[in-house]
């Protein structure tokens, strides 16, 4: 029974091969704002079963999270198409939420880090829209130099991709640092894997947007994101600061 | 295997052709304004940026919005915009129910986006039939040959290799190889800023790269095969006939090949051209190196980095890649598509899924819908395009009711014009800055001068000195004029300290004579103590473990200069001047000397040398080496005295000992014949002979038209800047002077104006100085609006009592330049008294972080050649370069023919380089200061590896990314009779042809008519208008005195 539930678990927070339900899914749904709600609630059912059911996490799934998260991150590297770079990165991220699920850890703290972790990637899924509006599909490498043609958009961008990437002051930041220190007395190698695991999130974000934002501007006017958009997503933007700084001193 | 000569020869003599557009990079010490396009001047403007836009990848004109905004502003004339497009039209046939001349200029004027897409697929059925809201037709479904076809176009021929085949797979190779070649580059041309040098650089570029690149682990560890390669032959020719035979490329097609190879690295290459050129260039001396070299090292990396790709089962020759793309013609379009960035965004995914299955049905599937979707995609945007231009010219109605030939007639003038837009754009914009200018123009003739003016100065042509000359003109009675910085006088400056030569004079001459900076004064302990005390810190900071220590023990000391020089750069400067060493008085040798003296120079080095030989062979003290002893040793060392009994005796040493050093005087301090003949030699270069020193004041003066009325003072004004941390400080110097200050060229004709001899001469030649007119070099600091005058020691006493005055006049003009110009640096330009202008301008050329202290030439536009009169009451902005010249006193042209050759020339350069920065700073410019890193010591790069930065920075011709310098082609107006001025410009191949094929636009205004006759290029004709700013009277006197 329990290794059933740990299995739906897993489709949920996903492992691998069942984490493929997960991409599967979130490809095949072309609508961004359902995508969002997907992004949002997919993990939250995870938690809310692992918590309901008070699963206990063996340490193989640890290492099978570790592994998932791992792979995905690594997969994440080769990308162009941004849709799927969101999904894949999903799925590292949320493989990460298994580690903080040690029981001491409260589960509204948990759920709150699976949000935190959820709502770049929802932003960025609302970005994608914004670039295949414009360009026909959301896509590096293709059209680049979207920090001289659009400046707001591009700006957002980064910082979007910088929150999804665990940089400090993002909330992100806090949930890897918690997974480290949780890790590295039980762990050396599980926290230095961690640690990979992130650097490689980096190198997958700079890569994004190295084949977006830099380069030459093209010739073709396009309209950039409103100055209201802009508002709206760097409210959110904010908020995800403060709460990452507030939830820094926590850990 | 070898290869023979004449193949040798042939290879040799295919890259020197291909080099030919690939402009000259001199060292950014002396910063040479050139024109990009240089190589293709020979033919008309529009034909050569279209050439130059395809060779170096860059744009030649500005983007349409940016034009419109012009428009807006009233910078671009309309009507001039209306005529050029009648003409387009004239020459297309009538589309009914379209009036082509509104759609064109609706095009230009109103859209933002090119019409015309760069379609594949489509064409004008499928246009049609979008337009019309029916479905594209099945019947024309797209070929597979025509598609080979198309691959064909865009990836054999003449293109690179490994271009093609990063193109067709998604490799990186064009990337690396352009990272070894910089590598390569910057180990063997490097000039000092190394520690520690490549091996065996004497042999040659080649030779050492060679040398090393056989031993290379980083080669070996990724498994290039190198070696294989470099055995073929030992010569670069050799290498570089194998290659192009490996990569089956045909013959024919070398040249261009090489070409596209060179335009790949254009600065680099550009400087290895240039170096290779140079022969008074002394690394080029010391390690040779050429473009064959270049090409056979980079065809030899290019190979090999194929051959290592070519194991992951990639075609890297000409037949595989042409065999792959008849067999396989699916999957390599696919994959053409996707690599090469013309993918459709909407099938990125699905093409790049497919390719990477290398399932051939699936590669089947995906291919169909992309051709069929792409078709559809390019059909629909085009009709898009097309309905939104018919809606801004008001005629949606019409397009609907075209027939398919129609349309598709409609279609190519659209694309014709588009392709053609960038000159009507050009043509509009000059119009406009030629009606500017020709309001401006006033034929009035010159009051005549009750007396003479207080001061006449001699300013550099540089269009920084309009500036300074107006406003100095309005502070007092001064009489200003313009000529070439170089004051007519080409040379070779040997500075105090140093021993090198530098040219002071535009780079197409060749200076014959040279000057010598001397000094009176004894050198200073001081200045020997801190400059050792330098050459420690350096040494210091360069090896490999001192660092660590250097930083922990006098770190601080560095980081005290770095705070004094970023929070307050100007008394932090003030203050550290203290201690930096001051040049002492010093004094130009000009005379030519004669053979006694120059026979007495040498004795003179050859004693100084003994007494240092002494001091270091036998540790002698300076108060014991007697005159005899050093007479004894150099009749010795100069094979004079054989017996050398009596010289051991004075020097108390045995004979062996004396023997050693008399050998050693010869061989190491080379006392000897042959060396004292080259000296003699040497000194034969120095100076000028009063009849040479005659006739090139003469010519100064005539050329401006300044023969008579001389004043007591006659300032002769050089220019150069001064700015902190900035490698590009030369190209604010005086391009006239070889990118150098132009103090040392003032300083020359003013020594030699003040000569009684060369005065009596000039004299002999109907020039008339007085006794009491005294020439006073000047500096014009271009970046503080300072004036500084200079050997103020030979002014005569009587002169002195005007000198405050004098000095009083520049201050005010100083202050009141800075106060015009300072605005137009400010982010937010606004109105600042003459003094705090002056005071920011001061800190600008002293703040390292300033990276624009001044806007040098930035906005250079006119080249006027004619009397002050004609636009003396005109502000010109800073955007004229301004020769006085006066055609009444030049009956055979001579003077004029001058003018045309060597400054217009250095103008045109100028401009073009401004030009081009312009309109495409990243691809002809240098991109931002802010990325820039020295290489070399004598360029910049863009981040750690780059291509040599070329063009000028963003900074010098942007300003918020838009451009500040608004490029159009130099407008050169000469104030002559027009078949004087024509003549004068027949005379002069170079500069005909650069009339001729629009790369300068000419004027003519005639004094004698008053009327201004406009050349246009373009169009090959001339066009007259009446001088709006005239009267009977000045044509009347024009008239009697021509």
């Amino acid at each position: 029974m329990t290794e059933g539930l740990l299995l739906l678990v897993g489709l949920f927070l996903p492992l691998f091969p069942l984490s493929m339900v997960f991409n599967e899914v979130f490809q095949r749904i072309r609508i961004a704002n359902l995508r969002v709600v997907l992004l949002l609630i997919w993990p939250q059912i995870g938690l809310v079963i692992a918590h309901t059911a008070s699963v206990e996490i063996p340490d193989w799934v640890i290492f099978w999270a570790l592994g998932s998260a791992l792979l995905y991150a690594f997969r994440a590297l080769a990308l162009r198409e941004v849709g799927v770079w969101t999904s894949f990165i999903a799925t590292s991220t949320w493989a990460i939420l298994w580690l903080l699920m040690d029981g001491q850890t409260d589960f509204s703290k948990v759920a709150l880090y699976a949000l935190a972790l959820s709502v770049p990637l929802a932003l960025l899924v609302l970005l994608s829209g914004e670039l295949e509006k414009r360009f026909g599909a959301a896509y590096t490498g293709l059209y680049g130099g979207l920090a001289l043609s659009l400046p707001r958009l591009s700006g957002v961008l980064v910082f979007v991709v910088l929150a999804i990437v665990a940089t400090p002051f993002f909330p992100g930041f806090s949930v890897m640092m918690a997974a480290i220190i949780g890790l590295s007395p039980h762990s050396f190698f599980a926290a230095v894997t961690v640690a990979v695991i992130w650097l490689l999130w980096s190198w997958a974000g700079a890569r994004l947007l190295q084949g977006i934002i830099v380069g030459p501007a093209q010739d073709e006017v396009k309209t950039d994101l409103s100055l209201n958009g802009t508002w709206v997503y760097s409210v959110i933007l904010i908020l995800l600061v403060i709460s990452g700084t507030y939830s820094i001193g926590n850990l | 295997m070898s290869l023979a000569l004449g193949e040798k020869l042939k290879i040799r003599s295919m890259i020197y052709v291909a080099a030919e557009p690939v402009p000259f990079f001199w060292p950014m010490r002396s910063f040479i304004h050139h024109n990009p396009l240089h190589g293709l001047e020979h033919l008309p403007f529009a034909e050569a940026v279209e050439k130059g836009s395809k060779i170096f990848h860059a744009d030649s004109f500005l983007h349409r919005r940016i034009y419109q905004d012009y428009l807006a502003k009233g910078k671009i004339d309309q009507k001039k915009l209306e005529l050029v497009i009648a003409d387009f039209v004239k020459a297309r046939p009538d589309i009914p129910g379209i009036n082509l001349e509104h759609w064109l200029l609706t095009l230009i004027t109103k859209t933002e986006n090119p019409v015309m897409l760069a379609n594949t697929l489509t064409d004008a059925n499928d246009v049609q039939a979008v337009l019309s809201g029916v479905a594209l037709s099945s019947s024309a479904n797209i070929s597979e040959e025509f598609l080979v076809e198309q691959l064909r176009e865009q990836l054999l021929g003449d293109r690179p290799v490994y271009e093609s085949v990063d193109a067709l797979y998604g490799t990186e190779i064009s990337a690396d190889l352009d990272e070894l070649m910089v590598k390569s580059c910057l180990d063997f041309f490097d000039e000092g800023q190394s520690v520690w040098s490549m091996p065996e650089r004497k042999r040659g570029f080649f030779a050492a790269w060679r040398h090393v690149a056989r031993r290379n682990v980083r080669f070996f560890l990724r498994r290039l095969h190198i070696k294989e390669i470099l055995d073929v032959d030992d010569s670069p020719e050799g290498v570089i006939s194998h290659v192009m035979q490996a990569l089956e490329i045909p013959e024919q097609c070398w040249t261009s090949y090489f070409t596209r190879e060179l335009a790949r690295l254009h600065g680099w290459a550009g400087f290895i051209r240039w170096r290779s050129s140079a022969k008074h260039y002394h690394w080029s001396n010391e390690y040779p190196g050429d473009l064959v070299d270049f090409i056979a090292i980079r065809m030899t990396l290019a190979l090999a980095l194929l051959q290592e790709q070519g194991k992951h089962r990639i075609a890297y020759t000409n037949s595989t890649i042409n065999s792959a793309m008849e067999t396989r013609v699916q999957e390599i379009y696919l994959s053409h598509e996707m690599h090469s960035g013309q993918v459709l965004p909407v099938m990125a995914h699905k093409v790049e899924m497919a390719l990477s299955t290398q399932a051939e049905k699936k590669i089947a599937q995906v291919f169909d819908e992309y051709i069929q979707v792409k078709r559809q995609h390019e059909a629909t945007r085009q009709a898009e395009r097309l309905r939104q231009l018919a809606q801004q010219a008001g005629n949606k109605d019409a397009l609907m009711t075209l027939s398919g030939e129609d349309l598709s007639m409609l279609l190519e003038s659209l694309r014709e014009f588009e392709k053609q837009e960038g000159m009507c754009w050009l043509r509009g914009m000059e119009e406009c800055a030629i009606t500017r200018l020709t309001d401006d123009i006033k034929l009035a003739p010159p009051i005549k001068r009750e007396k003479r003016p207080f001061v006449q100065s001699l300013f550099c042509i540089d269009v920084r000195s309009e500036r300074i000359r107006r406003v100095l003109e309005s502070v007092g009675d001064y009489q200003t004029f313009g000529i070439a910085g170089f004051f007519g006088v080409p040379l070779s400056f040997m500075e105090l300290g140093k021993g090198s030569e530098s040219h002071l004079c535009p780079v197409i001459l060749t200076p014959k004579n040279l000057v010598l900076e001397v000094t009176p004064s004894a050198p200073s302990n001081d200045a020997a103590a801190l400059s050792t005390l330098e050459k420690a810190l350096h040494d210091l900071k360069e090896s490999i473990l001192t660092p660590f220590v250097t930083v922990e023990a006098i770190g601080l000391l560095f980081g005290l200069d770095m705070i004094g020089k970023t929070l307050a750069p100007k008394a932090y400067n003030t203050w550290r001047k203290r201690f930096d060493h001051t040049k002492p008085p010093t004094l130009l040798l000009l005379d030519k000397l004669t053979l006694e003296q120059a026979d007495s120079v040498v004795r003179t080095v050859q004693r100084t040398v003994i007494i240092k030989a002494l001091e270091q062979e036998l540790d002698f003290k300076p108060e014991n080496i007697t005159d005899s002893i050093i007479r004894r040793l150099r009749e010795c060392a100069l094979g004079n005295c054989e017996d050398l009994t009596e010289l051991t005796q004075l020097l108390g040493t045995d004979t062996t000992r004396t023997k050693t050093l008399v050998e050693r005087l010869r061989d190491v301090y080379q006392i000897n014949n042959s060396f004292a003949d080259s000296q003699l030699e040497q000194l034969g270069r120095i100076g000028f002979t009063f009849d040479e020193q005659t006739n090139f004041v003469a010519q100064a003066l005539s050329s401006i038209g300044l023969t008579d009325g001389f004043s007591r003072f006659i300032l002769v004004v050089g220019h150069g800047s001064t700015s902190d941390n900035n490698p590009y400080e030369s190209a604010l110097d005086c391009g006239a002077c070889g990118g150098s200050h132009g103090i040392v060229s003032a300083r020359v004709i003013a020594q030699m104006g003040n000569k009684s001899e060369v005065r009596r001469r000039l004299h002999k030649q109907g020039i008339d100085i007085p006794d009491d007119a005294c020439f006073v070099p000047a500096q014009h600091n271009t970046t503080t609006d300072e004036i500084e005058l200079f050997d103020l020691d030979q002014i005569p006493p009587s002169h002195l009592f005007y000198l405050g005055r004098l000095r009083k006049g520049l201050t005010s003009a100083s202050h009141l330049c800075a106060q015009e110009r300072l605005p137009t640096l400010q982010q937010q330009p606004v109105p600042m008294d003459a003094i705090e202008a002056y005071r920011k301008a001061q800190r600008n050329s002293v703040d390292w972080s300033q990276v624009r202290p001044e806007w040098g030439l930035s906005r250079n536009a006119y080249f006027i050649v004619g009397r002050r009169e004609l636009t003396q009451d005109a502000n010109l902005d800073g955007r004229a370069f301004l020769h006085s010249y006066d055609y009444r006193i030049d009956p055979k042209r001579r003077l004029l023919e001058n003018i045309i050759t060597g400054p217009l020339v250095v103008g045109q350069w100028i401009n073009m380089e401004h030009y081009f920065s312009a309109v495409d700073n990243e691809g002809f410019g240098s991109g931002s200061k802010a990325y820039h890193n020295v290489a070399g010591r004598f360029g910049v790069m863009t981040g750690n590896l780059s291509d040599l930065r070329t063009g000028l920075p963003s900074q010098t011709v942007l300003d918020k990314g838009l451009p500040y310098h608004e490029p159009i082609r130099l407008i050169t107006l000469i104030e002559a009779p027009l078949t004087h001025a024509k003549r004068a410009i027949d005379a002069v191949v170079s500069v005909k042809h650069l009339v001729r094929n629009g790369w300068v636009r000419l004027m003519v205004v005639d004094p004698e008519t008053a009327e201004i006759h406009i050349y246009d290029g373009d169009d090959d004709e001339w066009r007259s208008q009446p001088c709006s700013t005239v009267n009977e009277q000045t044509l009347l006197e024009e008239s009697s005195a021509s």
